[in-house]
């Protein structure tokens, strides 16, 4: 998946959840724009299935999965920029 | 306010019930509205002692329960009314409201109409979810044009961007809970004017329709409104009704000084 010219430093995010606030909406992994969530087919305390990471490396700290979270469950911080030298 | 942004959620200090979820049903739009609100009054950077939150029956009541400010909940359509009283007693506070279909249009329509031509310097968002929670069997002011309810009654649908801007609202906007950048933005004007404003929230209701059948995912429902609404700025308030063939028109609609 080339998205970014090379030689760009990109954002590396991290993504938090808290697994027992979800209630399993799918919002957050409908609406990532690098395919970082899926949901998992666990379930939590409440009986959803929540997201869990499936690619961490792929998360540009874009903010959008904890904006439209309605149950504040899951938010994403900087973690560092890094180099894409060669896709 | 020390925040710990590795282990707790940026917004956990502005609720009040920090480890329970919410009431509202998964998917609801209801919660994406409150998130996108708490992240406008992070960004404002403002005292928030200065705010009040006024809100009434339903659903959207139970916002007052969930936000830590100042807040209110008050009987079925004195939500407007009541939001008024507050702003004349405390001229430095600034109220919002969370307001749904059963607190005006039906019991408070005229104290709408009277606030906004005295030009009140209050804050409304209105979150229209197309429904009434407590009877979902007739037809309603925003059902849309030839819908049938279950009693099979047909009715004009409610125009309420027009009824704000005749009412002599200095800004009025409407999104859906998706465009959440838009409508943060939206409400970081809105915070700014002094004066009545109006803020339409078209949001996602799952409990009844999701017997249908059809829309029975909650993210497959916000995606009907994200490929059924069009960005159409400035439009004139008389063309914005809701009816079924027509893409529903959102945007920004009236902003005087």
């Amino acid at each position: 998946m080339k998205i970014f010219p090379t030689g760009v430093k990109v954002a590396q995010g991290e993504v938090h959840i808290e697994k027992d606030i979800c209630k399993g909406c799918g919002f957050c992994v409908s609406y990532c724009p690098m395919d970082v969530l899926e949901i998992s087919t666990e379930f939590n305390a409440k009986g959803y299935h929540f997201p869990i990471v499936k690619n961490p490396g792929n998360c540009i700290d874009c903010g959008l999965c904890g904006m439209l979270c309605p149950d504040f469950a899951i938010w994403s911080t900087l973690k560092e920029k890094k180099e894409v030298v060669e896709l | 306010m020390v925040k710990n942004i590795e282990k707790s959620h940026p917004a956990d200090c502005f609720l009040r019930a920090d480890p329970v979820s919410s009431v509202w049903c998964p998917g609801c739009g209801i919660g994406t509205v409150i998130n996108t609100f708490i992240q406008t009054v992070e960004k404002l950077n403002i005292d928030l002692n200065e705010i009040c939150v006024v809100s009434g029956i339903g659903c959207t009541g139970k916002v007052a329960e969930y936000l830590k400010f100042k807040s209110f909940q008050v009987n079925d359509g004195e939500v407007i009314k009541y939001a008024a009283k507050v702003k004349s007693e405390n001229s430095d506070s600034k109220v919002v409201v969370f307001s749904n279909n059963a607190d005006f249009l039906v019991s408070g329509a005229e104290d709408f109409i009277e606030i906004g031509k005295n030009d009140v310097n209050i804050l409304v968002i209105h979150i229209n979810n197309i429904i009434y929670t407590i009877t979902e069997n007739r037809a309603i002011p925003t059902t849309p044009f030839m819908r049938a309810s279950i009693n099979k009654d047909f009715e004009l649908p409610f125009n309420i961007p027009h009824l704000a801007k005749s009412c002599g609202a200095r800004y009025v906007a409407r999104w859906t809970p998706l465009h959440a950048g838009w409508l943060m933005y939206s409400i970081i004007d809105a915070f700014y004017k002094k004066g009545f404003s109006v803020i339409e929230v078209i949001s996602p209701c799952l409990m009844y329709y999701a017997s249908n059948d059809r829309m029975a995912d909650a993210a497959g429902r916000m995606k009907f409104y994200d490929t059924n609404s069009v960005i159409k700025q400035d439009e004139f308030t008389e063309n914005l009704d809701i009816r079924i063939n027509n893409k529903i028109i959102i945007g920004k609609f009236v902003d005087k000084k």
